[in-house]
This record gives C-alpha cells, structure tokens and sequence, in this order.
C-alpha cells in the first residue's frame, strides 16, 4: 500500500511528522513533488472557483497523486489548541479535495486540539485506515521527534537589511507560487526572519495587549511575532506574503498594518497571475526605501504630505 | 451615549421599537450603493462585503453622532468574529473613533462579560426596569412577527391571482414601519399586515417553481448584501422558503449551549460535510437537503465573495442531488448579469420538470 500526500497547506509544516508516522508502521509513502505550472493548472481546474490560491495549489497536489498512491492523506484539521480556531478551508479540506482525487480514497481522520482527544485519536483512525491500527502509538511518538526535530523558519543575520517574512509557511516556502521570494531578497541583500523562530511568551506578550486576539492559530503567530521583532528591533521592516483570496490573510494583515505605525511594511500578494517582473520591481524598491531609511535617520515624510509642507487630503 | 448597529434585515424594526422604549438615541444606518462605496474605500480591499457595508454605515451613523456600535459577535473560525477589533481600529484611523460593544455568545466569554457589556447599554436608559423588560418582549414579538409575514410573502408570491400582490404588499408595510415609532405602534403594523395578506386571492391550482434560499447569514438577512433576491424571485412568481432568518438565529444563539436547536440540521447535512466548519455551512446543506427530501425544484446559494465557510458548503453541495445555483457577491455585481443568471436557472428548473412529465 502506498500513501499520497500532498506537498502544500498543511504538509509545508507537518510533512516531516507525515512521512515518519507512516514510516513508522511500514507503510510506503509518496510525496507530490514542488509546485510548477502543470500542479497549478491542475488544482485550478479540479477545485472550487472561489477557493483562495493555496487550497488550489493543494488540489493541484492531490490531483498528481491520483494513479500513483493507493489513498491520499487530506487531513481535516479542527483545532489546534483549545479555544483557538483554524481557517475554515482546513476543516473542509475533504470536501475541497474531493472532486480533485476522483474517486482515490481519502484519509480524512479529523484533528482536534489535545483537550479533545487531540493526535491520538487522529492517529488511531489514521493507522487503522491503512491497516496497522495496533501500532499506532509508536508511530505518532515518531512523526512527534520528526517534527519536534526538522528545522524550520529563517533568523538570518550578516545582511545590510533584515525584514520579518511574515505569512502562511505553504506561500513562504512554496518556491514557485512566491517567484522564490527568499533567493531574491538575499541577493538584495536582504536578511528573513519568520515566525517560527519568535518564542511563544513573546507573542502571547502582545496578544495579552489586544481586546480581543484573533482566533485563528497561525494569526496569532503573524501578529505576535510581527510586533515582537518590530518592537524589539531585530528587523527593519515587516513583508507580509497574503495569498489572493485568503481571509485571514485579509484581518491579519490589516492588524499589523495598524500596529505596525510608520514602520516600514510591504504587502505581496500571490495569485496564479502575479507576473514576476512586476514583482521584481516591488522588492527592488523596498529595498531602495530600506537603504534610504537607514541613511535619512529613519526620517521618511508621513503618508499624504508633500515636500513643501501642502497637507493633502489622504 | 448615542447607538448605531448596522442594518440587517427586519433587526433594525426590532431594535428601533427597543431603543425607543429605552429610551436611547439610535442611528441605524440606510444600505445603499453610496454606503457601499464608502465602505469599500475605508476597508481592506480583500475584506468581505458585510464588512464594507457596515464600515460605510458606521462612517455616516458616526458622522451624524453616533459614539457607540453595538455588533453581535462569533469566535471563529468564520472572519465575522474578528469584526469587533477591526472596526475600532479603522474607525480610529479615519477619524471616527466609536465604542464598539460585541456581544459575543456566552458560551464563549462567560456570562458575566456577556451581562456587563449589556450592563453599559442599559446604564444609559432611564427608563424603569419594568418597561425595559416589557420592551425586550415586544421587540422579540416585532421580529417574529416581520420575519413571519416576510416567509409568508415570499412563498405564497407563488400562488398569487395577481402577480405583484405579494411584493407590493411588503413594499408598503417597509414603507410603514419606517415611520413607525414605540413597540406599540409596531405591532400594531405588524398585526394589520398580517391581516391584510391573508386577504390577498390565491390560487391554489398553480404550480409555482418552488426555490430554497441558502447561503451566509448576513446575505441572507440584508436584502441590500443579496441584491433583493426574494423580491426578483416574486416579480418571477418563484415560491420561496429559507431557513436562516434573525428569529431562527435568536433562537440558536439562546438554545445552542443546550443543543436543541433545530435537530434536523445536524442529521440533514451529516451525510454531506460531517462536522461544522464555521459559519452556517452546515445549515446551508441541511437545507438544500430538505429542498431535495420536500421536492422543491432547486437551490440557490449566496455568500460573499471570499466568504470561507460556504466556499467547503458549495463543495459539499455537489453531493446533493439537487440542482444548485450559486452567487457570489460582492461590491462590483451588477444587476443585469444577476437577473440573468437567476432567469437562466429558472428556464432551466422549467426544462427539468417539462422532461420529468415527458418521461414520466
């Protein structure tokens, strides 16, 4: 037997805790491969007009896997952590997925936060859906090392700049979809630092000076850890990666944006349109504004004023 | 303390009889194309419609002296529970800065959150507590009763003797209550329209194409997010039946912590998405299930462009056996391609049944 999992959403995160739990129980996997255009097509034909880029993307995957595996895992994730929700895309990722797989069978165990049963319930449907149900226990403590272990996120220093990459893991690493966003920063001489490497008591810092703080897990993470390297100085500016149609992207960065004051902040948006030229301009000058920032004293002329002192309307 | 809260459907009859008992100042804001605009300019552009039309109310509402929204809230995973803090702060921004109260459910905030926050509202009434209590009745009353004669119209539009009978009907009791002021004066209205519908000729020998409504919440209250859906569909003599409507959702609000509302949308959409996933997902398949088990002719289904729970709900629509009209809304639809769109399914609902009969 041999299982698909695809290489986007979720699977940027969890692929390593994937590939060992099914490992583990002696159960070949197979990978899709990085995204190109034939996955891209691919996912936007087979998935819903409406859904955002990454869940098309995640399509795209599923759809590559159909004829090469024997059941795709699509898991549906619930809740992470108690009280903390997650998009509702993940929850019906199943449903999502569903006309892309065709009719390949579907392992789509539910995952709820610890309080209610949390992995181990996932992993005892998951490992009994391939057969091997008694062992999986040792399985889960596998993928649990293999996740616990796997390096994740940027803190890179020895550049002129550094800037907080803020957004989804599956548009941060997803190479293609981001026109390989990373490379070119460095080669602006440009340093990334992501949430992953933020501890959690520094965002639970700024969550606790919120009225309300967002109840989506990963907004959480963005919004804490943008604040947190902002206010602590570690980065010059903050580029926020949104993919079209996401709607926590569209609250999150909005947040920040607000937070954030005068600093220096970018938004990209992802789409299968996005053309890297223009792109390539957006970065060259955000660079250009960094280096200029740095050389003024951090002294920039607010929004909406102009050079003789004429306070337009904004 | 001068209150704005942002119009959806019949609410606004209910809470104008309210804060009129109250005794408090409230401002609801009118949903037009000019709020929309406004709306649109002020919210992040990626944000779903329901916001743009409330932030453009509340810029106006906030601009003629409203210094408190008062704004029901969710705690996910749908967006509409971020609402709250997005407002105070873009409103902050612009200029217009505004309390903003949300009333969250209690199950999420605890009851004593939920009683203070109420508390700060009745704190700026002076009147006697017994009229207050009163008020919250009469003002339920109002609600069930406009939401009751609003079903009414929308199916028996169907078997109407004179087309039109029904919509005008409506038209002159939004009309009336416009003017209406107190809960009394309300009901009055209510009852004498109540009255006058069962007075309108029917035939009851027609057989009307028979429509579900579905979809996201405040689509489905506002007739300004859905571009007047039930009224096109009555000029079309379409038989109409929804489920979502504020009665239903007061309802659920009050019975949710102890599971006893509406039983059957659990069991109906079960077998199509097996958990909830924000949102009225849910309630959306459930109902188109029980179009498909009652007979109706078809569904249609509308949420705002974006809107992430009914996205999952239109997948899992593939897997009822009923035919499916989907609209996607936001600020840039325009009313010809709606109409068409709406005309060509009902041709097409028409064509199904010709064929059925042919076979049969």
């Amino acid at each position: 037997m041999v299982i698909g999992i695809p290489n986007g959403l979720i699977f940027r995160i969890y692929g390593d805790f994937a590939r060992a739990f099914f490992a583990e129980l002696g159960i070949r996997t197979v990978f899709s491969p990085e995204t190109d255009r034939t996955i891209l097509d691919a996912g936007v034909r087979s998935c819903e007009s409406e859904a955002c880029l990454p869940v098309k993307l995640f399509c795209g995957h599923v759809a590559w896997l159909r004829g090469r595996c024997d059941a795709i895992l699509v898991p549906r994730l619930m809740r992470l952590t108690k009280r903390q929700s997650i998009c509702p895309m993940f929850c019906g990722l199943p449903e999502l997925a569903r006309g892309a797989a065709a009719g390949t069978r579907l392992i789509d165990a539910p995952v709820y936060a610890p309080e209610c049963g949390g992995l181990d319930a996932w992993a005892k449907q998951a490992a009994s859906a391939v057969g091997a149900g008694k062992r999986w226990d040792a399985a889960l403590k596998a993928a649990m090392a293999a996740h616990e272990n796997r390096k994740a996120g940027f803190c890179d220093s020895g550049y002129e700049h550094t800037v907080a990459l803020i957004g989804h893991a599956y548009n941060i690493y997803d190479r293609f979809v981001n026109m390989d966003l990373i490379r070119k920063l460095h080669a602006l001489g440009i340093g990334v630092i992501t949430h992953e490497r933020v501890a959690d008591a520094d965002i639970a810092r700024h969550m606790a000076a919120l009225s309300k703080p967002p109840f989506w897990y990963f907004a959480q993470r963005y919004y804490g850890a943008a604040l947190h390297l902002l206010v602590s100085a570690k980065v010059d500016g903050i580029i926020y990666v949104s993919a079209f149609g996401c709607g926590v992207d569209a609250v999150v960065e909005a947040l920040i944006r607000d937070a954030a004051g005068g600093a220096a902040m970018m938004t990209l948006k992802l789409d299968e349109h996005t053309g890297a030229a223009g792109f390539d301009t957006r970065l060259e000058a955000f660079a250009d504004m960094l280096g200029r920032r740095k050389a003024n004293g951090d002294h920039h002329s607010p929004a909406g004023e102009y050079a003789y002192g004429y306070a337009g309307a904004v | 303390m001068v209150i704005t809260i942002p119009r959806l459907g019949n609410t606004h009859m209910a809470m104008r009889a309210l804060f009129d008992a109250f005794g408090i100042a409230c401002i609801i804001p009118e949903n037009n194309k000019a709020v929309l605009q406004r709306g649109t300019a002020a919210a992040p552009e990626d944000m779903c419609l329901p916001f743009k039309i409330m932030m453009g109310g509340f810029l106006g509402a906030i601009e003629q002296g409203a210094d408190t929204i008062l704004l029901t809230g969710s705690c996910g995973p749908c967006r509409f529970g971020e609402y709250g803090e997005l407002f105070s702060r873009l409103l902050k921004q612009t200029g217009h800065p505004a309390d903003v109260i949300v009333i969250d459910a209690p199950a999420e905030i605890g009851m004593k959150t939920l009683l203070s926050r109420f508390g700060r509202i009745a704190e700026a009434s002076r009147a006697p507590r017994r009229v207050k209590i009163a008020a919250l009745g009469q003002a339920y009353q109002i609600l069930a009763l406009a939401d009751a004669l609003d079903a009414a119209a929308y199916k028996l539009a169907g078997y109407e003797r004179e087309t039109g009978a029904c919509a005008r009907l409506l038209a002159a009791f939004r009309r009336e209550m416009r003017a209406c002021r107190g809960p009394e004066a309300a009901l009055k209205v209510l009852e004498s329209y109540h009255r006058q519908i069962r007075r309108i000729g029917m035939d009851p020998s027609r057989k009307p194409l028979r429509v579900a409504i579905a979809g996201e919440v405040y689509s489905m209250f506002e007739p300004f997010a859905n571009l007047n859906i039930e009224e096109r569909l009555m000029r079309m003599g379409v038989a109409t039946e929804r489920l979502l409507t504020p009665t239903w959702w007061l309802r659920d609000l009050v019975l949710k912590p102890l599971h006893l509302n509406s039983p059957e949308v659990k069991k109906r959409s079960a077998p199509y998405l097996p958990v909830p996933v924000g949102g009225h997902a849910r309630e959306t398949i459930a109902h188109a299930e029980y179009a498909r088990q009652s007979g109706m002719d078809g569904v249609i289904q509308i949420f705002p462009m974006g809107c992430m729970p009914e996205i999952v709900a239109k997948a899992a629509l593939h897997g009822v056996d009923v035919p499916v009209l989907t609209l996607v809304i936001d600020e840039m639809t325009g009313d010809a391609g709606y109409d068409t769109r709406i005309e060509a399914f009902l041709d097409m609902l028409e064509a199904r049944r010709r064929r059925a009969k042919r076979w049969a």
